[in-house]
């Protein structure tokens, strides 16, 4: 068979199927939604945590209060700092088609490891100076900290409980990346082989 | 004064949002069905085709503010479609940590037209199932021929040569060729 003939026999039994099952745009709206409830989440959560320290700060005589307020600030800082920092040049790729927009995923990942190992000190970091200002005011004065630490109250068996479930998300996320990024990479080397034919 | 210019700037928000929604229903009016294929060759069952069909739709709409007619609305559509179904296909490919192409996908004809009869419907069936067991690099270049694009626009929407289309469709042609000839 003449191959352009089999090409427009292919077109045309290609062309057949031509449902457009969903209704897209509501679910755009949907997803719009979602995105913006989102960022506004993060916001929140800086004002929430930042503004609120700050007060208690300003409201408090302690000075290991004012303490906690520069600390939260510190974290957020640094937390923000690094999210802008790693996420420079990975808003939009170098050029609108497929090559450069796998180009962007591959950073993207790449990223993304770096920032869950960033996340696991940081989170470290406020575990550590919270169980430090913990212990310091703590009402069991000053029991010996291994004794103090292993599970002596409630608010001690949240923070642990909560490191667990912190690092155990942190190892799936990671996984599941690093399987991403392996995709990525095995197809990224596939789209350059076939180019290079 | 203040709240006369505030008034106008709502008002030109939203008639921009009137202008890109319209601009936007146009796109997926005139791409539909077509978007909706290209993710059916990205995807191995309906609901996934219709996930994908959503995250393209939405991908659309993100860059639409961003679209300034450097290419045709066809082209732009297709580029976000074919993005979209890379993240897909790398995220199925690290879920089942192998290749989705050896997964049959589901043959479907919902618009069975008076003309289009069973034998009709089963080649379009083999025809969407052998472009789905091709490597992506061919898929995505005979997909978009097949939609009937040329070879500068296929180069804009994967950003590879026209030569290099020119050579990655002989060679899907073949492999399509020879699969449906095997499938006989």
């Amino acid at each position: 068979m003449n191959t352009d003939v089999e090409l427009e026999i292919w077109r045309e039994q290609w062309q057949r199927d031509t449902a457009v099952p969903v209704n897209l745009r509501r679910s755009v709206e949907r997803q719009s939604r979602l995105m913006k409830i989102g960022l506004l989440a993060d916001t929140v959560v800086t004002i929430v945590m930042g503004g609120g320290t700050t007060a208690w700060a300003l409201r408090s005589t302690d000075a290991d209060v004012a303490l906690v307020a520069v600390a939260t600030w510190v974290f957020l800082a640094a937390a923000w700092a690094f999210v802008l920092t790693a996420n420079r040049g990975l808003w939009a790729p170098s050029a609108l088609d497929t090559a450069a927009f796998v180009e962007l995923s591959v950073r993207r990942c790449q990223s993304a490891l770096t920032t869950i190992w960033f996340a696991g000190a940081l989170f470290l970091c406020e575990v550590a100076f919270g169980l430090g200002w913990g212990y310091k005011h703590s009402v069991q004065g000053h029991a010996p900290l291994g004794n103090w630490l292993w599970f002596s109250s409630l608010r001690i068996d949240i923070v642990w409980i909560c490191t667990v479930a912190f690092f155990g998300a942190m190892a799936w996320y990671r996984r599941k990346k690093r399987a991403e990024l392996t995709s990525l990479l095995k197809l990224r080397g596939e789209m350059t082989a076939q180019n290079s034919e | 004064m203040v709240e006369i210019g505030s008034s106008t700037m709502a008002d030109r928000a939203s008639l921009d949002r009137a202008i890109l929604e319209q601009h936007f229903e146009r796109i997926l009016a005139a791409n539909g069905p077509a978007l909706s294929r290209l993710a059916a060759s990205y995807t191995n069952t309906l609901s996934d085709r219709d996930d994908l069909l959503q995250e393209i739709a939405f991908a659309i709409w993100q860059a639409l503010p961003r679209f300034r007619g450097e290419s045709s609305e066809r082209t732009f559509a297709f580029r976000i479609a074919h993005n979209r179904g890379i993240t897909y296909l790398t995220r199925a490919r690290s879920q089942t940590s192998g290749s989705i192409e050896d997964e049959e996908i589901e043959v479907h004809d919902p618009a069975p037209g008076p003309e289009s009869d069973l034998a009709q419907r089963q080649r379009a069936g083999k025809l969407r199932q052998a472009v789905h067991r091709l490597p992506v690099a061919y898929r995505q270049v005979i997909m978009l021929t097949l939609e009937g694009l040329g070879y500068k626009e296929i180069s804009e929407v994967l950003g590879i040569s026209e030569s290099n289309v020119g050579v990655r469709l002989n060679r899907a042609r073949q492999l399509l060729h020879d699969l449906l000839e095997n499938w006989k």
